[in-house]
């Protein structure tokens, strides 16, 4: 078990069409970490994680979750082995209650403690509890990226794939979204897979880092020594 | 060989030559000649060869189809050009025939004016109607275009069908506009003289000794000779628009709506064009069967079935492409008279299954069409012709490399 | 070059623009949608003030209002069936009004099988009625169910364009309705062919029959009946998830062929109602799902596709109408009333009276 990673993406390539946007990306996450990747636009972030989760599928390469080949499974399938994601955008129901937003998060459960479940994203997010029967559409970009990392915590997984969840944000709420990430993770939480454009932020948080360039990986290591890397910082941090 | 048969074999011919043009590939000078002589031998084999019976059936087939063409070539230079969902083909084909039917009809007289009434007659000739049909029809498409073709897809698919469904309440409920329920009847037939006696006025004396063996019977072959020329006229003008740098226009915004806005191109104007563009069409489709069919009414122009068989025809054929949509026609207009001797064919053993069957076996036909249309839109919604990446003609020898 | 394609592809899901505001937003659409109300009202207050021109009486126009109301009822059923069908799938499906026939004549061939009992006065029908229309809701649901496996499973998996789903549903209109026409041929039937249905009296001068009264009760049942399935049922949820966001449906684990499946169930078992209803209030004829296709057509799009509610309430307003514009126009123009003011709910308001905002 200590040897063997959660997530383990071996030389995966994949794309839309006739382009290939990813060309043989390696990475892996283990129990408990949060790990952050980088890179320009265009690098092919949300492509991995889109290929991660099912929605599009490896051409070549292999995704295990823990000891399970799940590089041809469907969302449906991944979401019930323990795995969630917070797409970037349109990442609420909006036409759905706060409250109604959370219980779709936990669809797959059958009702099983639901209000229990519900109780404890509440408690991560405070503000949602006072907004829970408000229609998701009508909150602000901060409260729908709560809903969307409440809705994706529903289930208990262990591993949540986030995707930019700092896009949008004003800077007060980019640090309470970030917070809560670590505090999540940290009071025994699941594994954080994080893609962030605000690589300076997430790589401060984040256990191990991977900088994707051109659909490839660049560099890897702890988030620090990524953050200290002179040619990572010229690149990619722009300082 | 006699008289009768060649004389039919030159009105045959002028059809044939025009489709060998259509199919035939290779270089204008030669393609030109051998058309020629292959519709002539054609229709000489044909007019010697075949039943005569047969042979009048095969032309009034073949109109039939034609006119379908040239509604599905219309359908075509919407949807296949701009991509617009016209749900509402009969609204445009009612229309032109109603259109042409008023302008060339006179107004009904005496006894007949007591059972026939129509808003206006102006007794004008069967080009003239056809021109008006296109033109009301564009008008149409005009006025419905403003308020519609910003809409969504789907939205503009449901309000083309209403307008197709309000066209007919309107022919079907007014009464003064061109006989409410009761059908127009006396649509004039173009060039009826030429197999009439004592033949045409206008015609030189050799011409109407040729035809002189034919008799009104044979009509068809007049008709299906003009309906030949006007779609020929139709579809070499549709070509031309097509690999104009207006077409490539239009597939710009087709495929790419925004991409085209950006490079500053007015999109909805060349949107509203080509829609025009494809109701005048139809417009046109709508007199030559109303001159066809001498008498029309509204239940001519069920708004559903209209349309959807047009449509079927330019899946089929192909959207996208001129052949296409014309073979598209003929195949499906094929299977729909086809599937009738067919039904006639099992009708015995329907009756076995239940007594009222052989009378609505006519239906049979729906069903195979539908059949016709979902296999279509499964299996091969690119349709029999694919379309062709076009570029401008100066670009093709550059693009081939 | 892949690098410029993956930009492009990444960039494809534009950020929600009007996120940052959601205050603004809302009070704008709160106030088209208080102008469009109004402007609906309005309409319908013309339609009287033109039927008063044309002689009509106060008492004629109410009970015109009121027919209009019932004939609302009618349109509800068929129209809440598309409303969802047409928000989960996300395309018009033209069959549906065959739906509709095919209930009204499968209770007609089920009432065949069935001892005829006497009227439940002051209603014109009995419980074979009532007995036919239950046993034909199923029947009509597990048809919308085939035609969904056969026609729209397959262009689902493929991710075909909206037009080719419109294509396979006008099929799918031929197809249903050449079997009617197989079966019962093309003449018109009555459920009680000759039975007298006498109007009732009521105050004011409004006549109306009871069997109105009874489709129109029949209807805000069923309406009740979606609503509550939808706001508080886990299928209902999920089904009104699936219609807001497909692809976050399927991220957060419902298996969103099911919750398609559910929403043909109930669409067609609606229909199959509304068919019976209007079957019951004029005839049968192979046509009439046709006939009833624009008027539901207008109240789903009017109330704002996808919601049940707002087709209800379309359907009313186009009920009404119709029924008014008789007392100035030709009847036989009423569907063209409800596709005109469908024109105008597209041009003015796209997204209807109780439509997605946040799209």
């Amino acid at each position: 078990m200590d040897n063997m990673p959660l997530l383990k993406v071996d030389s995966v390539s994949a794309g839309y069409g006739d382009s290939e946007i990813l060309h043989g990306v390696s990475m892996e996450v283990r129990e408990g970490e949060i790990v952050s990747i980088i890179g320009p636009n265009g690098a092919g972030k949300s492509t991995l994680m889109k290929t991660i989760f099912g929605l599009l599928h490896p051409r070549q390469g292999t995704i295990h979750l823990r000891d399970k080949d799940i590089s041809h499974h469907s969302p449906y399938q991944i979401v019930g082995l323990g795995m969630c994601y917070v797409p970037q955008v349109a990442n609420v129901f909006t036409e759905l209650t706060v409250e109604e937003n959370l219980e779709m998060g936990a669809f797959l459960l059958k009702n099983a403690n639901m209000d229990e479940r519900k109780e404890r994203v509440y408690e991560l997010f405070p503000r949602l509890k006072e907004r829970r029967r408000q229609r998701a559409g009508k909150m602000s970009g901060g409260e729908r990226q709560m809903v969307a990392m409440g809705s994706a915590l529903m289930l208990d997984p262990t591993l949540v794939l986030m995707d930019e969840p700092s896009a949008g944000l004003s800077p007060k709420m980019v640090e309470l979204i970030f917070e809560r990430i670590e505090h999540i993770n940290k009071s025994g939480g699941p594994a954080i897979l994080i893609v962030e454009q605000n690589a300076q932020l997430s790589l401060q948080m984040a256990h191990r880092g991977y900088v994707l360039a051109a659909g490839e990986n660049r560099f890897e290591g702890t988030g620090q020594d990524l953050l200290n890397d002179p040619e990572v910082g010229r690149l990619y941090l722009g300082g | 060989m006699d008289q009768v048969q060649l004389a039919r074999a030159s009105l045959v011919a002028i059809p044939l030559i025009l489709l060998a043009l259509l199919i035939l590939p290779g270089r204008k000078a030669v393609r030109l000649p051998l058309s020629i002589i292959l519709g002539i031998v054609v229709a000489l084999g044909l007019a010697w060869g075949m039943k005569s019976g047969n042979l009048t059936y095969m032309m009034s087939f073949s109109t039939m189809a034609m006119i379908y063409a040239i509604l599905s070539l219309g359908l075509n230079s919407q949807w296949g050009l701009s991509g617009h969902v016209n749900f509402g083909v009969a609204g445009f084909f009612a229309i032109g025939a109603f259109t042409s039917a008023l302008v060339t009809t006179t107004m009904p007289i005496g006894a007949l004016a007591a059972y026939s009434q129509q808003a206006f007659g102006l007794g004008q000739p069967f080009l003239v109607g056809v021109l008006a049909a296109g033109i009301v029809s564009a008008i149409l498409g005009y006025l419905v275009s403003i308020p519609v073709l910003r809409l969504r897809t789907d939205f503009l698919a449901i309000a083309t069908l209403g307008i197709a469904e309000i066209v007919r309440l309107i022919f079907q409920n007014e009464r003064w506009l061109a006989n409410g329920p009761q059908p127009l009847r006396g649509i004039p037939q173009p060039l009826f003289c030429l197999v009439d006696k004592p033949g045409c006025s206008w015609a030189p004396h050799w011409l109407i000794a040729w035809l002189q063996p034919l008799g009104p019977r044979d009509y068809s072959f007049v008709y299906s000779m003009i309906v030949a020329v006007i779609l020929a006229v139709i579809y070499v003008l549709l070509e031309r628009i097509s690999r104009s740098p207006w077409g490539r226009v239009q597939r710009a915004v087709r495929d790419e709506e925004n991409s085209a806005a950006m490079s500053g191109k007015p999109v909805t104007f060349y949107r509203i064009e080509s829609f025009v563009v494809g109701s005048f069409i139809m417009g046109i489709g709508g007199a030559i069967y109303a001159h066809y069919v001498v008498s029309i009414d509204y239940s001519h122009f069920n708004p559903l079935f209209a349309t959807f068989i047009v449509w079927v025809m330019l899946m089929l054929g192909g959207s996208g492409n001129n052949k296409g949509a014309i073979l598209g026609a003929f195949v499906v207009w094929a299977v729909w008279t086809g599937a009738q001797s067919l039904v006639d064919l099992i009708s015995p053993a329907l009756s076995l299954i239940s007594p009222d069957l052989p009378s609505r076996s006519a239906y049979f036909r729906w069903m195979l069409v539908a059949i016709l249309l979902a296999a279509i839109v499964l299996y091969k919604p690119e349709g029999l012709i694919k379309e062709r990446k076009r570029v401008s003609d100066f670009m093709k020898g550059s693009a081939k490399d | 070059m892949s690098m410029e394609k993956s930009a492009v592809l990444e960039a494809d899901v534009p950020s929600d623009p009007s996120a940052p505001r959601p205050a603004a937003r809302g009070s704008l659409t709160l106030q088209n949608r208080s102008v469009f109300s109004a402007v609906l009202f309005l309409i319908l207050v013309l339609f009287w003030v033109f039927g008063w021109l044309r002689g009509a009486t106060f008492g004629d126009l109410l009970s015109l209002t009121i027919w209009g109301i019932m004939l609302g009822g009618i349109i509800a059923l068929g129209a809440i069936g598309l409303t969802l069908v047409y928000g989960v799938l996300k395309f018009p499906n033209f069959a549906h009004g065959e739906l509709v026939t095919i209930g009204a004549y499968c209770a007609f061939g089920i009432m065949g099988m069935l001892p005829q009992g006497p009227a439940l006065r002051p209603f014109s029908f009995g419980w074979e009625l009532i007995a036919a229309m239950i046993l034909a809701l199923p029947i009509v649901a597990a048809v919308a169910l085939v035609v969904d496996r056969v026609l729209f499973y397959p262009l689902r998996r493929r991710n075909a364009s909206l037009v080719l789903f419109a294509m396979a549903s006008l099929a799918g209109t031929f197809f249903l309705r050449s079997v009617i026409y197989l079966i019962w041929g093309s003449d018109f039937h009555f459920y009680y062919p000759g039975r007298a249905n006498p109007a009732l009296h009521l105050p004011f001068g409004i006549r109306v029959q009871a069997d109105q009264i009874f489709i129109f009760v029949l209807a805000i049942i069923l309406v009740g009946l979606v609503y509550l399935l939808l706001e508080h049922s886990r299928m209902g949820k999920a089904m009104r998830a699936t219609a807001n966001n497909p692809d976050l449906a399927q991220v957060r684990g419902i298996n969103t062929e099911r919750v398609i499946a559910w929403t043909w169930v109930i669409g067609g078992a609606l229909a199959a109602a509304g068919g019976v209803m209007y079957a019951l209030a004029s005839q049968l004829r192979p046509e009439m799902g046709f006939f009833l296709l624009l008027p539901i057509f207008a109240a789903a799009i009017m109330g704002g596709v996808g919601s049940p509610i707002g087709a209800l309430v379309g359907a009313i307003i186009i009920g009404i109408a119709e029924q008014l514009s008789a007392s100035f126009l030709n009847p036989a123009y009423g569907p063209a009333v409800a596709f005109l003011l469908m024109i105008v709910v597209l041009v003015i308001q796209p997204q209807g009276l109780f439509g997605q905002s946040g799209k």
